[in-house]
């Protein structure tokens, strides 16, 4: 650093001869140096020798009172000193946060960036997203009803399709999901719906419970989502047959009542829900989640690892929220047999053979037993789990 | 009506942190709770300064647009105020504020931080003026009893300027105008945004 | 350009009714919920309220004002009453204004009025009602039994202290108990103090004074008269130039530099000179880093360039300085550059700005403090001072003078009329004479006193210092000069830590008697005492108590500041819990010692709690019936009372009343008065004479504060005439030339005896200005014919009365320059200096013998932090503070600390030639050279990397613990004052390992 002041002397040093007699002969008419203090004296220093990249006081020297470098290193995010210890105020010796450009902001400082990046587009197009896909579901539902045509139960002999500890792990995840995701849009969209309605003293306390419930409810989702990746894993391998009825949406979209393209026991669609909603969508979601819970050990929480953090989440969460809106539909109203499936675990041998022609193969020519939960034998998913 | 804001004179700081203290004792902040701190900069070599700061209690505040359960308020004087009954301690407040204002009484593990706090300009809250409620949670309403900040009027060489913004940019105009230099005023156009940059001295730049 | 109150001032902000927008809409938002129900029955019939418990703990975050004993008063309610009080921290002397409601100091609010501060306060100011809470006070009496304290009540106390007390006289005489007083004291106590241990029968007594400022008043007084600031705060509005040495006004004095800072916007050109880039240095024109400890050298390279260039005010030196060509002959010779160079390690081009500016902008002023005063030679450096100021012609003059920032709130006013070891109360030192002005002022009879004493020569020989007190109960009994080592000490409002070689006094402390200490924060010296120390040092007898005092906010009285302005403290509060004002517990005990009645013989008895206590108001009068010497006379209560009342009438610039203002409660008219009446503030109160702003002033009359040099050492030596030359006294005096003291003889000579009434000519008669319990002599000089009552003489550059005449450097007794040891050696030792022998050459000699230099190459300074004072255990029990400053640390230069594989914030082992080490936070910072570092010494609570917390008395302990330099700290005493050397000693830092 060229800290050392040419003003300052590194006491005790000795140099060779005593300093030249002839840099103390007072500057002509001057006070020895000594700048003036007068506003019209302050010269132009721009000629001096690398003047942009004096330190503020090298930079004081040539022009008392410009301050400049250190206002810019400030703007830079500089970190001063504060008496107060780094372990209990981490932040306190950025005076101002440093200029940023966060996708979709101006170039200020990190705050405001992150405020035009939330306000400006997650809000706006995150909100406008989730009112989109529930409206499309609506119409899709209005317009195509309720896909295929038999019931969990009906026909032919049951076929366990989720064990127990399948259902339960689903239902924990499902739940925490549904927590999340209502704590969560409350909190991002609720003031524009909610506020309005029941005014602000109730939505506080309302979000406030929300807001809390939702950061005790993401870790716990944190740990349900792992093991319903893992449980479901093997079969959302992807296998012949899932391109095609990728390709064609599993014919969903036809008119054809029977349209319904064979599939293992996932299809290509709970596939890509799986990988890229449960997988991808999740991981960033929870691992910005558990930042944003200041649960992930070993980083320095400061506001930009949170804005960070934040940006990720809500671009995440948004879309999880979409994909899941569907995968919710689909497993509720709008298909036949799929909640049952999910709730009892059982499904007849007819909705089987509609909805997974391949599976239903399977079952029938003994690779997959029809029931699974009760034979030990099976490859014990709890114990991979743990 | 008066705009109120704070100029810190960075030529007269001296890294006393009175206005730390006073601030703590007027509204009896508790431990790690810092509605005020001081930030040196160039510590310990030539070019040293200082600069006290809280909130700047913004004209467009970044807090208040991210919050939300949209707590905040803005008092006819253009103080920036929020309300703890139904801040949610979410933080986003902190992370939204340019100059570190919010404070949050706990640690934040799971998120949970408390209600946020922070300078109030010594306007207390919403609940009625001087009102033990008010002292409870915001501590003293020094505004409503036609006083100025304390930090400011306690402070040691009166680098710290808090009050209606035309008077302390006049006086703050006057120091630059008599020393000839240190025309920065720190945080303004942050702050208060460019255009009320006119109202406020302008600086030497490189 | 002071900001104070907002203009409309009164109207609220947001009048009531006229809810903010906010609130409406907020009613709005909830109207639409629930309508008929207001938001706080809503919230508790919708159990909200209580239901989200996580909000309730996190949502009162501000803490109810709350009193001690559990007094819990609401807010805005109740009687509310404003009590002006002053800080108890620095000399400064902000006034405050303490808002108490129902007894509980509730709020504490800026006095815009004071001319000293305009309501501008510190960290330390801004957090004084914290004393109002005193959580981590003592709270009662308590005794160290088998290593724990153990509460008593005052009864026990107070019978077992005398009584051991009463044995230890009577086994080894009076002077075997050690009293350390307090400059924290008030006025009225610190003089209570002196006269309670002159009852006892001992002048072994001392102060923080001695460590602090001991040098200055000693070196100043000599050259001029009086050992204080000759100026003030206010007057460096009218300096030109301003050069502070060893000040680091910003941490130690930052309101001060509220007025430096304004006068710097009018064109003040400010220096500083220090080895640490200081904070203040941040603000300065001109930064000069130099050698610690090397002051002679720089000063003197300074005043060579103004001999030089012909730049000293020769008019000035011929009327009223003596033995200036001297000292120019040897400056010239002896401070060519390269020899300063050589010593402070300042090139000669920074030597000569400083020198150019203080010369071409006069008046300049200088400001020293503990940069100069805490050496072997400190009398010497601050000498060296004033002769500069001296050869520029800067004193007695507005915007210039020696600007000696004071320490504590009222080390000045304890100086001044406190327990001091070599005087009695107004510097009247121990000969008879004195003894029997006091025994007439205090209405005791003298010879009692006197039999009060071991012998009529321990009466007048000064007593040990607070600094070397462990010396007396250590040193070989054969070497000192009094009959027995100590065997009782009694810390009466000072703290342990604040004195050098801590590392020995743990064990003089463990051989101690008995040990006392009176004090609202006595944790500092308990836990040490409670620490356990090296085998076989414990005395098996030691009896140890602690005594809860009150703080100055517990009681009322009169403090001084550092400008000599006294200032009347109201009492805030009652003393909290069980803690009594400290006049009460002398009282108290002088009854028990048996001379209670002596000790407050002119005091009426005011009931406080119930018990009996001294009014002070009436000690005040006794202080004035007797200090004639400094002036400590005119400041009658009521004069002072009506200062603090009438705040709003004294200029900020010159302090002076701007016109008439009739206090109502008093009926006193301030007008033409100075504010606080600084001393001097000569005769009775009647005279009215309005105190004394600037010192030595000759361009104004002595009626309104002007004056000139004291003739205080004779009117001629060696044949040279040591009085004022013609032409050259105050303006307007009779006599307008120099001229000796007034006394009975002098006033008869010139015809001017009669001017005193006969009741005045009967105490007059015999006796001098000093003397003169009627104040005739003062008022017929001073008022009839504009004299001074202390003569009109000459400033003297020589002090030839001090080991070095002129000042000269000499390298400090651990000293890292053995080259310039050699040049520059210390003095010889001494035998029965304060009644202790005292070593210098033979411990420096012995230092280069061992090759300390080498072993421990960094110099050790040491200071302040402005969010601490003193040995600290009070600040680091506010916790508003100690938030602030959570640990003790050890500046440390870049290069030095690469040097040792240190980086910032890591721990270090610092190293002492004294075989102790310190457990410390390394900050890495360019603030020091490579060859220096330094420590904040307001630590204490951890000792050699241990946390002494085990050994605190129970809840009284500080919120902040740390590693107290002072236990590294080494040997070195002043030449002349026994200061100890604490601003440069020698040490070396390691990395931190376990
Ligand atoms: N915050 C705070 N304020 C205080 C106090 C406090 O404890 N805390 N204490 C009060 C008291 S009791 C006092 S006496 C004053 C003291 O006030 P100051 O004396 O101003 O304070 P220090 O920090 O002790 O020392 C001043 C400077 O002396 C420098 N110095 C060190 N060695 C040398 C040397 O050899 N020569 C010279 N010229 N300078 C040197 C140090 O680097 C330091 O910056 O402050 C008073 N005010
Ligand atoms: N290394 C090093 N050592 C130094 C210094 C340095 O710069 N470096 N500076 C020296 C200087 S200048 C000084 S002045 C000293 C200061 O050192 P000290 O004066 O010893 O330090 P303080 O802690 O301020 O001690 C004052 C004590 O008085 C108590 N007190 C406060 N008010 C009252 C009261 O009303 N009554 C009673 N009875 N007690 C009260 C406080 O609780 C505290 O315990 O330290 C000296 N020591
Ligand atoms: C599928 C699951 C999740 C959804 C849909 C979701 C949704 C949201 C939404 C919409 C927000 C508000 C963003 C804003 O207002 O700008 C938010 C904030 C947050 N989420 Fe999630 N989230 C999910 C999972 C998680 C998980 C797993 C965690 C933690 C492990 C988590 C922790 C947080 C935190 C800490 C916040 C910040 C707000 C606060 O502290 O109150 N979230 N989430
Ligand atoms: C209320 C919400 C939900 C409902 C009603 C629901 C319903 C269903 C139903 C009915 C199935 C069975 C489909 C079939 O039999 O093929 C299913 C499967 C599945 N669900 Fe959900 N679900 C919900 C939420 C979630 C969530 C939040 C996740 C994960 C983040 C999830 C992950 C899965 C997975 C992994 C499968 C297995 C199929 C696949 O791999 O895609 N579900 N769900
Ligand atoms: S400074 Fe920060 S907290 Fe204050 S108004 Fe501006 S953004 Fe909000
Ligand atoms: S912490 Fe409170 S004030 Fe800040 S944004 Fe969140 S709800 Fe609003
Ligand atoms: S304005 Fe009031 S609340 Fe804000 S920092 Fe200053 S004292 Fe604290
Ligand atoms: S009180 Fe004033 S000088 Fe001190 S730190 Fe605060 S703003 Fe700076
Ligand atoms: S410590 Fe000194 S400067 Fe600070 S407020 Fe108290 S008296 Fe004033
Ligand atoms: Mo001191």
């Amino acid at each position: 650093q060229a800290n050392q002041p040419a003003d300052s002397t590194t006491a005790g040093a000795r140099p060779a001869a005593p300093a030249a007699a002839a840099a103390s002969a007072p500057a002509a008419g001057g006070l020895g140096g000594i700048q003036g203090q007068n506003i019209f004296t302050i010269k132009d220093a721009s000629n001096e020798p690398d003047y942009a990249k004096q330190t503020n006081g090298e930079r004081a020297k040539v022009q008392p009172g410009n301050n400049a470098p250190m206002w810019r290193a400030v703007g830079a995010g500089a970190q001063g000193y504060t008496s107060l210890p780094k372990s209990e105020a981490p932040e306190a010796g950025v005076l101002v946060q440093p200029f940023v450009t966060y996708p979709g902001s101006r170039h200020t400082t990190a705050g405001e960036a992150w405020r035009q990046v939330r306000n400006n587009w997650l809000i706006p197009y995150g909100g406008s997203l989730v009112l989109i896909v529930l409206g499309a579901l609506a119409i899709f539902y209005f317009a195509r009803g309720p896909l295929g045509h038999s019931d969990a139960l009906d026909g032919g002999a049951r076929i366990e399709r989720f064990t127990p500890f399948e259902r339960a792990a689903h239902w924990a995840n499902a739940i925490a999901f549904s927590i999340l995701a209502i704590s969560g849009l409350v909190m991002a969209f609720g003031k524009f719906f909610l506020l309005p309605l029941i005014g602000g003293q109730l939505f506080g306390w309302l979000t406030y419970a929300l807001k809390n419930l939702h950061n005790f409810v993401g870790p716990l989702f944190v740990v349900s989502l792992i093991i319903i990746f893992v449980t479901f894993l093997r079969d959302n391998f992807p296998r012949k047959g899932d391109m095609r009825w990728a390709l064609r949406l599993g014919g969903m979209l036809s008119r054809d009542p029977n349209g319904e393209l064979p599939s293992h026991r996932f299809n290509a669609g709970e596939k890509l829900v799986f990988w890229g909603g449960v997988l991808l969508l999740g991981f960033f979601v929870t691992t910005s989640g558990l930042v944003l819970d200041k649960l992930w050990p070993a980083i320095t929480y400061d506001r930009q690892a949170m804005q960070y953090a934040h940006m990720v989440h809500a671009v995440s969460t948004m879309l999880m929220i979409v994909v899941f809106l569907g995968h919710i539909y689909i497993g509720t109203i709008g298909m036949r047999g799929a909640y049952t499936a999910m709730r009892r675990g059982w499904v007849g041998e007819a909705w089987a053979k509609e909805h997974h022609a391949y599976w239903y193969d399977d079952i029938r020519a003994g690779k997959i037993p029809a029931e699974r939960s009760t034979q030990p034998a099976v490859p014990a998913e709890p114990a991979r789990a743990a | 009506m008066a705009r109120m804001k704070f100029i810190c004179d960075a030529e007269r700081c001296i890294e006393c942190n009175g206005c730390v203290t006073a601030c703590k004792n007027e509204h009896e902040i508790p431990w790690g709770v810092n509605r005020r701190r001081v930030v040196t900069l160039n510590d310990g070599v030539p070019g040293e300064k200082s600069i006290s700061v809280a909130c700047m209690h913004c004209s467009d505040a970044p807090c208040m647009a991210v919050c939300p359960v949209n707590c905040f308020y803005r008092t006819e004087e253009g103080v920036v105020l929020h309300d703890k009954d139904v801040c949610i301690g979410c933080g986003y407040c902190s992370y939204a504020c340019p100059f570190g204002a919010p404070q949050f009484p706990a640690s934040g593990t799971f998120g949970v931080r408390g209600k946020m706090d922070k300078c109030t300009f010594c306007a207390g809250g919403p609940e009625a003026n001087g009102s033990e409620a008010e002292f409870d949670k915001y501590g003293r309403n020094r505004l409503a009893e036609g006083k100025l900040p304390a930090c400011a009027e306690m402070c040691s060489t009166k680098a710290l300027l808090a009050g209606d913004g035309d008077v302390v940019a006049d006086i703050f105009r006057n120091r630059v105008v008599k020393r000839g230099k240190g025309a920065e005023v720190w945080g303004w156009g942050t702050a208060y945004g460019t255009q009320q940059q006119a109202a406020a001295p302008t600086g030497t730049k490189s | 350009m002071l900001l104070t109150k907002k203009p409309h001032a009164g109207t609220p902000a947001r009048a009531e009714g006229a809810r903010s927008p906010f609130v409406h809409s907020l009613q709005r938002g909830l109207s639409h919920a629930l309508p008929t129900l207001d938001r706080r029955s809503f919230l508790r019939r919708s159990g909200l309220g209580v239901g989200v418990g996580l909000a309730a703990s996190s949502l009162t975050l501000v803490k109810k004002a709350k009193a001690a004993e559990g007094r819990e008063t609401a807010v805005g309610q109740g009687k509310v009453e404003i009590k002006r009080t002053v800080c108890s921290h620095c000399s400064v002397g902000c006034a405050v204004d303490a808002v108490v409601e129902n007894g509980v100091w509730v709020r504490q609010e800026p006095v815009f009025d004071s001319p000293i501060n305009l309501g501008a306060h510190c960290a330390k100011g801004a957090a004084l009602r914290e004393h109002g809470h005193g959580e981590y006070r003592l709270r009662y009496p308590m005794k160290l039994v088998n290593g724990k304290y153990e509460r008593i009540s005052w009864d026990q106390a107070y019978n077992e202290i005398a009584a051991k007390m009463q044995e230890l006289r009577k086994a080894s005489g009076p002077d075997s108990i050690f009293w350390i007083g307090s400059s924290k004291h008030n006025n009225e106590q610190s003089y209570l103090m002196r006269k309670f241990v002159s009852l006892w029968g001992s002048n072994n007594c001392d102060h923080q004074a001695r460590i602090c400022h001991s040098t200055t008043v000693a070196g100043v007084a000599n050259t001029w008269g009086y050992g204080a600031m000759t100026n003030s705060y206010n007057d460096m509005q009218n300096s030109k130039a301003a050069l502070y040495i060893g000040s680091n006004a910003a941490e130690a004095h930052p309101v001060s530099m509220l007025h430096m800072l304004h006068a710097k916007e009018n064109g003040t050109k400010m220096i500083v000179c220090d080895p640490r880039f200081t904070r203040t240095a941040a603000k300065a024109d001109q930064y000069i880093r130099f050698r610690s400890g090397s002051d002679i050298p720089l000063l003197f390279g300074i005043l060579y360039h103004v001999f030089k260039n012909g730049w000293e005010d020769k008019k000035y030196i011929n009327d009223r300085v003596y033995g200036m060509d001297k000292v120019r002959e040897e400056v010239l010779a002896k401070w060519t550059p390269d020899k300063v160079f050589e010593a402070s390690g300042v090139p000669e081009d920074q030597v000569f700005k400083a020198a150019e500016t203080l010369a071409m902008n006069r008046p300049s002023t200088i400001v020293w403090c503990m940069g100069q005063t805490q050496h072997s030679i400190g009398n010497a450096m601050v000498r060296a001072t004033c002769i500069l100021q001296l050869a520029l012609g800067n004193i007695g003059v507005s915007g210039g003078g020696a600007n000696i920032f004071r320490g504590h709130d009222n080390v000045q006013g304890a100086t001044d009329i406190g327990p001091n070891p070599d005087s009695l109360p107004g510097y009247y030192g121990l000969a008879e004479g004195s003894w029997r002005h006091f025994a007439k002022g205090w209405g005791v009879d003298y010879d009692w006193i006197k039999a009060r004493y071991a012998s009529p020569t321990m009466m007048t020989k000064p007593g040990m210092t607070v600094s070397r007190w462990i010396d007396g109960v250590l040193e070989k009994n054969e070497l000192i000069d009094q009959d027995s080592n100590l065997r009782g000490v009694v810390y009466w409002g000072h703290a342990p830590n604040s004195q050098s070689r801590g590392y020995e006094m743990k064990k003089a402390m463990d051989k101690l008697d008995l040990l006392v200490v009176i004090d609202p924060y006595p944790s500092a010296t308990a836990a040490m005492a409670a620490m356990p120390g090296k085998e076989g040092d414990l005395n098996p007898n030691r009896a140890v108590y602690l005594l809860p005092a009150a703080t100055q906010f517990e009681t009322s009285g009169s403090v001084t500041a550092s400008n000599r302005s006294l200032q009347w403290r109201e009492k805030v509060i009652d003393p909290l819990w069980e803690s009594r004002s400290d006049h009460m517990i002398m009282y108290q005990l002088a009854e028990k010692l048996g001379f209670g009645k002596e000790l407050v013989k002119n005091f009426k008895m005011q009931k406080v709690k119930g018990l009996d206590e001294p009014v002070p108001e009436d000690i005040l009068r006794e202080i004035n019936k007797t200090n004639w010497t400094i002036g400590y006379t005119g400041q009658s209560p009521e004069r002072l009372k009506a200062h603090m009342r009438g705040m709003h009438m004294f200029d900020v610039k010159s302090l002076r009343a701007k016109g008439s203002w009739v206090d109502k409660e008093t009926g006193y008219d301030i007008a033409g008065d100075y504010f606080g009446l600084p001393w001097p503030c000569y005769g009775t109160p009647e005279l009215k004479h309005p105190g004394t702003h600037v010192l030595y002033n000759t361009n104004q009359h002595v009626m309104d504060g002007g004056g000139n040099f004291r003739a205080n050492f004779g009117v001629e030596k060696d044949g040279v005439n040591l009085l004022a030359e013609d032409g050259s006294a105050s303006k307007g005096a009779d006599i307008q030339t120099g001229y000796p003291e007034f006394d009975h003889v002098l006033l008869k000579k010139l015809g001017w005896w009669d001017e005193l009434t006969d009741a005045e000519k009967a105490l007059a008669e015999g006796k001098n200005w000093k003397t003169d319990m009627s104040g005739g002599i003062i008022r017929v000089a001073m008022k009839n014919h504009g004299c001074h009552c202390f003569g009109n003489a000459k400033a003297r550059a020589i002090v030839w009365n001090f080991p070095d005449g002129i000042p000269q450097h000499r390298e400090p007794i651990y000293s890292t320059r053995p080259d310039l040891v050699a040049k520059y050696p210390t003095h010889d030792d001494k035998k029965a200096f304060w009644r202790l022998p005292t070593l210098y050459k033979t411990l420096q000699q012995k230092n280069l013998a061992d090759n300390v230099a080498q072993k421990f190459p960094l110099i050790l300074s040491s200071g302040r932090l402005v969010e601490y004072e003193g040995g600290g255990e009070e600040t680091r029990s506010n916790p508003w503070l100690a938030e602030l400053q959570q640990e003790a640390f050890v500046e440390i230069n870049p290069k030095a600390a690469a040097d040792r594989g240190i980086r910032n914030g890591e721990f270090v082992w610092l190293h002492s030639p004294t075989g102790a080490k310190l457990k410390v936070q390394a900050l890495v910072t360019e603030r020091v050279g490579p060859d220096t570092v330094w420590m904040p010494f307001h630590f204490s609570g951890r000792w050699q990397g241990v946390d002494m917390l085990p050994y605190y008395p129970a809840g009284a302990h500080p919120v902040v613990r740390g590693e107290a330099v002072n236990t590294a700290t080494t040997y070195g005493y002043d030449s002349v004052t026994m200061m100890q050397e604490t601003k440069t000693t020698i040490c070396n830092i390691e990395r931190f390992t376990a």
